[in-house]
């Protein structure tokens, strides 16, 4: 009788498991033929939301869901965004399960995100699969989009509208050698995508122009840096630290300065936190500027503010403001031209590079790059941290 | 010479640290024979006490009290936090399961630490929290020291080894030289005759439990000093606590204590001398040639099973 049970048992799981596994993305895919656009749509948005890089996810949450709210009607669109977190700590695993649940899911049409360049190499090959664009806010390794070595991890379903890193450690490595006029550099990396793609690219910048490198190399979960600072040589004159935890940029910092060393922190835009990384003389590069600085913005500044009161601009939203911009932009298109029914997925992902947003969040025009799925004429800043902890653009 | 007296200085204050979190380990498992995985997370509940009670007493920028009394304070306070959480956890995660095989209680611990590690979070979200110990009379915690030859001993490392070993002589005197410390030793090597000899053993291993949480407290605290801490922290620590006291031998104070110290210097010579990246290989390996060659650990006791 239990062997029968068990026997029952294992015969239903087995042809669960087979019946998961015959499930085709593409089939998701189809199963979202003929959604009326005036139905609720759905934007998956994959971010982390807790973990060392949780502000991050929290900030682009609060402007996508932000610009959802303000814009989607005038698209003609009923929009929500439907959060996934990918935990930085945890590597790509969330990242490949959140794929599946948003591909299996008709009513998913586009992906905000990933935020971060590990969870897009995680999960583009799913999400390309299923004709689902996904558009990141933040995330810039540069084999994402162009092919690095031979190999490109991005698939031709993946968008970003801030530029990739293949901008940012030239532009970085250049600042340093032409304004800080460093002749010795330790690079660090935190054996994730971001931090390594980021780091190479800076290196090989540097050592093109003489300029002394040292490569350290962090586990992401490490928390004491006291052993890393050690090896920091006393001449060294810049630490390149980029790491997606400011505050973790913060504590090296200190350590340096406990240590005597002289260098100063220069992180990339993964550290771009004035709460937690706020250590008077240090440098940070990021893909926006402070929008609070750009008149045509004002009123969506004021507005955000409302809406989440006692907090305030930070680098990382405004782009997530643009990449749901962009995407209900491109939904409208496809239910324009599928005269509002929206037949599949892949009609939003074909629409995406058609999209042109004229008085852009980040200033100016938004428009497609024609070699690539990268913004046009994109440029990293770089700021200094000041005294009282502000950050003052300096390039 | 410079780089190995830093890389030492790093080794002691990391291995204090480990050897607090260890030593709460051990004691519980001496009394209880239960790896109390819970541990790491009451840790990162003191390290959040104590970041809150900072701020109450105004934060590191504008104190309300000279600096050794608020470091004292906020140690003190995340001592009692914790014993208090620990205590708790035992009346109600542990103490039913007293008699049940051994993995029951050790899957408990295991729901503890996620409950505990989600809990935080759903209440203090993902957001590191900074001791910003920088801030506190302008850097006086980093500049203030002594020199070894070119290095310099920060008064905030002296603090952490200082008060690690202050609170390691403190229990060795309690558990040596109390009645208190003489019960728990009985329940140690024969809880049933113990409690023949009338030993309260629901109240001794009640204590136990207040005095190892009251340790990870005061680890938290040390920690939280020097590094950012968030809700995620207590999984890693937990298993570096772990990984001391097995070394050292589970059971025994003064191998927990030996083994943070041995643990903290692996860690900070293999960054220092081999590569950064290989220093969690070697922790972890050395935890794994101990229980092949030597499962007693360093200085605890070989087991001796009748035949």
């Amino acid at each position: 009788m239990k062997k029968g049970i068990g026997l029952a048992l294992a015969m239903i799981v087995t042809a669960t498991v087979a019946a998961t596994a015959q499930a085709n993305p593409t089939a998701a895919s189809s199963a979202s033929a003929g959604t009326s656009c005036k139905k609720t749509l759905k934007i998956g948005f994959v971010t982390p939301l807790t973990g060392g890089a949780g502000f991050l996810g929290q900030e682009q949450m609060s402007w996508a869901q932000y610009a959802v709210k303000t814009l989607a009607h005038s698209y003609g669109l009923h929009v929500v965004i439907v959060p996934g977190d990918t935990p930085v700590e945890q590597g790509a695993a969330p990242a490949q399960a959140l794929a599946q649940k948003f591909v299996g899911d008709p009513s998913v049409v586009a992906i905000l995100g990933p935020s971060t360049s590990g969870a897009v190499a995680a999960s583009t090959q799913t999400y390309f699969a299923a004709g689902m664009a996904h558009l990141s806010p933040s995330a810039t390794r540069t084999d994402l989009t162009k092919t690095v070595s031979g190999v490109k991890e991005g698939t031709p379903a993946f968008f970003r509208d801030v530029p990739g890193d293949y901008i940012q450690g030239p532009s970085d490595a250049n600042f340093m050698i032409h304004n800080l006029h460093v002749k010795k550099v330790v690079i660090m990396d935190f054996q994730e995508p971001y931090s390594l793609g980021l780091a190479d690219s800076v290196q090989a910048t540097l050592n093109k122009a003489g300029v002394s490198t040292i490569r350290l190399s962090a586990p992401n979960t490490t928390t004491d840096y006291s052993a890393y600072v050690t090896k920091v040589p006393s001449d060294a004159d810049v630490v390149f630290f980029p790491t997606q935890k400011p505050a973790d940029a913060q504590t090296f910092g200190e350590q340096l300065i406990e240590q005597g060393k002289k260098a100063k922190m220069f992180g990339g835009d993964g550290s771009n936190d004035p709460t937690q990384f706020k250590l008077p003389g240090s440098y940070v590069s990021n893909f926006a500027p402070d929008i609070t600085g750009i008149a045509a913005d004002a009123s969506i500044v004021s507005g955000w503010k409302k809406a989440n009161p006692g907090k305030s601009v930070g680098s990382f939203g405004p782009p997530s403001y643009g990449a749901a911009q962009i995407l209900m932009n491109a939904i409208q298109l496809a239910c324009k031209a599928d005269h509002g029914v929206l037949k599949s997925r892949r009609d939003v992902l074909r629409k995406v590079k058609q999209v042109v947003i004229k008085n852009w969040i980040l200033g100016g025009t938004f428009r497609w790059s024609t070699k690539s799925n990268d913004p046009l004429n994109a440029k990293f800043y770089i700021f200094q941290i000041q005294q009282d902890g502000s950050y003052k653009l300096v390039g | 010479m410079a780089t190995f007296t830093q890389l030492t200085i790093d080794a002691l204050t990391l291995g204090s640290v480990y050897a607090l979190i260890a030593l709460g380990y051990t004691l519980v498992y001496g009394v209880l024979k239960l790896l109390n995985f819970a541990h790491g997370d009451v840790f990162m509940v003191g390290t959040f006490i104590g970041y809150g009670v900072l701020q109450l007493l105004g934060g590191p920028s504008n104190p309300s009290v000279p600096i050794w009394l608020l470091i004292t304070l906020i140690t003190l306070a995340a001592m009692a936090g914790c014993a208090v959480l620990g205590v708790v956890i035992e009346r109600f995660a542990y103490r039913p399961l007293r008699d049940a095989p051994r993995i029951a209680p050790l899957i408990s611990a295991l729901g503890v630490s996620f409950f505990l590690a989600n809990s935080m979070q759903l209440l203090f979200s993902a957001t590191p929290r900074n001791y910003n110990t920088f801030a506190l009379g302008n850097g006086e915690l980093y500049f203030k020291g002594f020199d070894i030859g070119q290095v310099r001993v920060p008064l905030l490392r002296i603090i952490t080894i200082g008060a690690a070993i202050l609170l390691m002589i403190v229990l060795w005197v309690l558990v040596n030289k109390t009645r208190t410390g003489k019960a728990m030793r009985a329940t140690s090597y024969d809880r049933e005759a113990a409690a023949m000899m009338g030993i309260d053993i629901d109240r001794v291993i009640m204590f136990t439990f207040l005095l190892g949480s009251g340790l990870a407290g005061a680890a938290g605290v040390m920690f939280a000093l020097r590094v950012p801490t968030t809700v995620a922290i207590g999984f890693v620590a937990g298993l570096k606590g772990f990984t001391a006291a097995v070394i050292g031998g589970i059971g025994s104070i003064p191998g927990a204590m030996a083994g943070g110290i041995i643990l903290g210097c692996a860690e900070s010579y293999t960054q220092g001398y081999v590569s950064t990246k290989w220093s969690d290989l070697v922790v972890f390996s050395i935890l794994v040639a101990f229980m092949i060659f030597r499962p007693q650990g360093l200085l605890g006791r070989a087991d001796i099973r009748k035949v």
